[in-house]
């Protein structure tokens, strides 16, 4: 769906915390210069596994984005990267729940990746559940395991708590949806943001998406799952990371009104599930040959540093008939963040136009089920 | 002109019973879905007793969905089981649902602690977890939440969109409401939306009896879970799964479809209060059934049933009795209010979806189901929660109510098909 004939969205604020770097103008830079953030994991042997780097969020503090630092304790750090993101979001959209919108016309919708299991948590809990012959026993668990860990554990392995931290960080009650767990689900929360303003049902939107592949499980998980395949002692692949970015959108008028700033409009955004009989780059062309675009002047690329798919980029680019001036591969120098990749690359895009590219394509190709891309223009 | 929508198939399992004639048969009945948990021996565990799905055969999936087979995680069986049988008894062939929309509420990954239990006394973790994960032949440590809508894509397709919502307990209430928003703008035609669930494990059991939200009552199973009772203690933990298949009121009867239901509205918002308690005055949940009313076009007095989210906990019960009374006014008082988890146990993700085939079901059977347990009511829980045994309805609209853990709200509106 295109939303060229409804009420223009906007982007009015970015929120960002990722392994580059925090405000959006920066990130891009060190994208320009050649900047990689990859390098070994501070707190495990990636040794272990076929990937040997991630990306880190080298120096972050929680507590200088939260109304009530002691709910610090209660987050995993996907929720803390979250609420942070989310509130340098509405601090550079000058949008305060309360004064410029009422709580409940302001529209939450994120993304979250795969949990969430606090494995040093855990560990504890693992050890005295375990036999003298090591396996698991259900007894020691319920008699001593119960005893270890902390009485919210479930809740910070709910998926969908980082979203509800930052709404009670920010004190927004409107419309919301959670999806998981992968690139395309950023997609889909910026899709619903999309919909809810111009469907009328909120008047602001705060979308994002957060994720950590940078602890051992998601190494182990993400090894599994066949997603290291590309490294290789002569190949490079994709690099987890880990990070939060957020957008503030707004129908153009009200942003108008209220004389906030426009990084961008979002004029067109495809989401699309592979289908029956057609192979992952059918899939994505027929998602960009839907966009009717013919020139773009900067590619936000999903590439991630997996072997030939810059090429296969290029390649449904030319089939497409998009011309592109100049590409960007973010995720090659920031890292994948996964449920954060879409928004991260909707913002850079955002970002972009700001800085005056007229038309940016954002491609949030991933794994799993949605397979999006999303036009910005200048606003 | 918005669009209508309607519900032409429902499938369901749960505790309770699976299939849509057992579930309503047994929830009308007041037959209690609980009872102890044989999934694990949860004899060390302070909580026993949950609303377990009985005779699951996971591998009886096998040859339909393949990427299915072998899988562990019951959420996974008891969602394709519900999805296969919402199509069915829709009447719609597999083809027909290719360009379809697929909504999936889901809530939390299940983690085998068995699996894991190498890591016990590792020097190293990351080379233990190498050892589990045998460079891709040992167990699947994390089956991603949107395994569902991958499976079901594959066979059916649904390439009108595969969206995995995780909005907790709100999840499955949230999927229903994005499709029905969906239809009714025209940017889909057909969907199946729905939710599945199961935490009956030992990580997921043990970890919500820390929270002190679940009943201990493991010696009486049946009567553990007392929405809205004076001696409630807490909630019980269940799994289960159901969906809606939905399509315009148009192309309905086009095909001459069976409809049991309207969709009339939906709306959702944030408690912004905190993660593990209810906003006690019911503010945020009254605001989404407020939302939800707006969306619908109806007034107060056009409600004729609350299908309440009523977990048996001693905060949501109360909170969410003034919820009821803040947004339907005085017709809070005129109304039957029934907690359909007194017999299911709390299906967490799948719970909306569940109770949302109950009001289907109350709409188009002109029944309401009972509040079973609820022999002393609650002086601050003042409402008419439908005790002991189910009533006729004549009524033409039926509001569900879901609140998630952390906060989310979500309400449906259900209208009677004419």
């Amino acid at each position: 769906m295109t939303t060229g004939e409804q009420e223009r969205v906007v982007v009015t604020g970015i929120g960002l915390v990722t392994p580059l770097g925090n405000d959006a103008g920066l990130v891009l830079r060190r994208i320009r210069a050649g900047a990689s953030a990859a390098g070994p994991p501070t707190g495990f042997d990636a040794g272990a596994f076929a990937c040997p780097v991630c990306a880190q969020v080298e120096v972050f503090d929680p507590k200088l984005y939260v109304s009530e630092p002691k709910m610090v304790r209660l987050m995993n750090r996907d929720a803390q990267l979250a609420v942070a993101a989310a509130h340098l979001a509405l601090e550079d959209a000058g949008v305060k729940p309360g004064p410029t919108y009422a709580p409940d016309d302001i529209a939450l919708f994120g993304a979250t990746g795969l949990a969430g299991l606090p494995l040093r948590e855990v560990t504890p809990l693992i050890c005295v559940s375990a036999a003298p012959d090591g396996s698991f026993d259900l007894a020691r668990f319920g008699q001593s395991g119960l005893k270890v860990v902390s009485p919210i554990l479930s809740f910070k392995i709910l998926s969908n708590m980082p979203f509800c931290f930052v709404s009670i960080n920010e004190s927004i009650q409107g419309p919301n949806a959670i999806y998981t767990p992968w690139e395309g689900e950023g997609a889909q929360a910026i899709e619903a943001g999309i919909r809810a303003l111009q469907a009328g049902d909120a008047r602001c939107a705060l979308v994002g998406g957060c994720d950590v592949k940078t602890h051992e499980l998601a190494f182990a998980s993400l090894q599994q799952h066949g997603l290291f395949s590309s490294w290789s002692k002569t190949s490079k692949g994709v690099v987890p990371a880990e990070g939060a970015a957020f957008l503030v959108l707004e129908i153009e008028k009200d942003a108008l009104d209220r004389n906030a700033r426009r990084y961008g409009c979002l004029s067109a955004q495809r989401l699309r599930p592979q289908c029956d009989r057609e192979d992952l780059f059918q899939t994505r062309l027929a998602g960009l040959r839907s966009l009717k675009i013919r020139e773009v002047e900067v590619l936000v690329g999903a590439g991630n540093g997996d072997a030939g798919q810059e090429e296969q980029e290029s390649a449904m680019l030319e089939a497409a008939e998009i011309s592109v001036r100049t590409k960007l591969y973010p995720k090659k120098q920031v890292g994948d963040l996964f449920a954060a990749a879409g928004v991260l690359q909707v913002a850079l895009g955002a970002a972009l136009t700001f800085a005056g590219a007229k038309t940016v394509l954002a491609n949030c190709f991933g794994h799993g089920n949605t397979q999006a891309a999303f036009v910005l223009k200048r606003a | 002109m918005k669009r209508r929508v309607v519900i032409t198939g429902l499938g369901i399992c749960t505790g309770v019973g699976c299939g849509a004639t057992g579930f309503w048969e047994g929830l009308i009945t007041g037959r209690s879905g609980i009872g102890t948990v044989t999934v694990f021996d949860t004899s060390a565990l302070p909580v026993r007793i949950g609303g377990q799905v009985k005779d699951l055969h996971p591998k009886e999936f096998g040859s339909a969905f393949p990427e299915a087979a072998g899988e562990r995680d019951r959420k996974i069986s008891l969602g394709l089981n519900a999805a296969a049988e919402a199509i069915r008894d829709g009447g719609l062939e597999a083809s027909a649902l290719a360009p379809a929309l697929l909504v999936v509420g889901v809530s939390l990954e299940t983690f085998f602690l068995n699996d894991v239990s190498p890591l016990a006394h590792a020097a190293n973790l990351a080379w233990a977890l190498r050892g589990i994960i045998q460079g891709g032949a040992g167990p699947c440590l994390q089956t991603p939440l949107d395994q569902l809508a991958s499976v079901l894509g594959g066979y059916y397709g649904f390439g009108g969109g595969r969206y995995t919502n995780c909005s907790a307990c709100a999840a499955g209430a949230q999927a229903i409401g994005e499709a029905f928003r969906r239809i009714r703008d025209g940017t889909a035609e057909l969907a199946l939306a729905g939710a599945t669930d199961s935490v009956l494990n030992p990580l997921a059991m043990g970890g919500f009896s820390l929270l002190q939200i679940l009943s201990t009552e493991n010696d009486t199973p049946t009567m553990a879970c007392r929405p809205f009772d004076a001696t409630r203690v807490g909630t019980v933990l269940g799994e289960g799964a159901a969906f809606l298949l939905m399509e315009t009121a148009e192309q309905a009867r086009q095909r001459g479809a069976r409809v049991y239901a309207e969709v009339l509205g939906y709306g959702s918002s944030l408690d912004a209060y905190r993660v593990t308690d209810p906003e006690p005055a019911g503010k945020g949940a009254a605001l989404s059934m407020a939302k939800a009313l707006s969306d619908a076009g109806l007034r107060q007095d056009d409600i004729d049933c609350v299908n309440a989210h009523g977990t048996g906990t001693p905060k949501n019960d109360v909170a969410e009795t003034q919820a009821i009374k803040q947004a339907l006014g005085k017709r809070a008082f005129q109304i039957p209010v029934t907690a359909n988890k007194s017999m299911t146990g709390h299906l967490i993700a799948a719970s909306g979806a569940v109770e949302a085939v109950a009001s289907a079901l109350s709409l188009f059977c002109a029944v309401v189901p009972p509040t079973i347990n609820l022999t002393n009511r609650d002086p601050e829980c003042d409402l008419d929660y439908v005790p002991g045994n189910s009533r006729p309805f004549r009524g033409r609209t039926v509001l569900s109510n879901s609140f998630g853990f952390g906060g989310q709200n979500a309400t449906l509106i259900f209208g009677k098909h004419e």
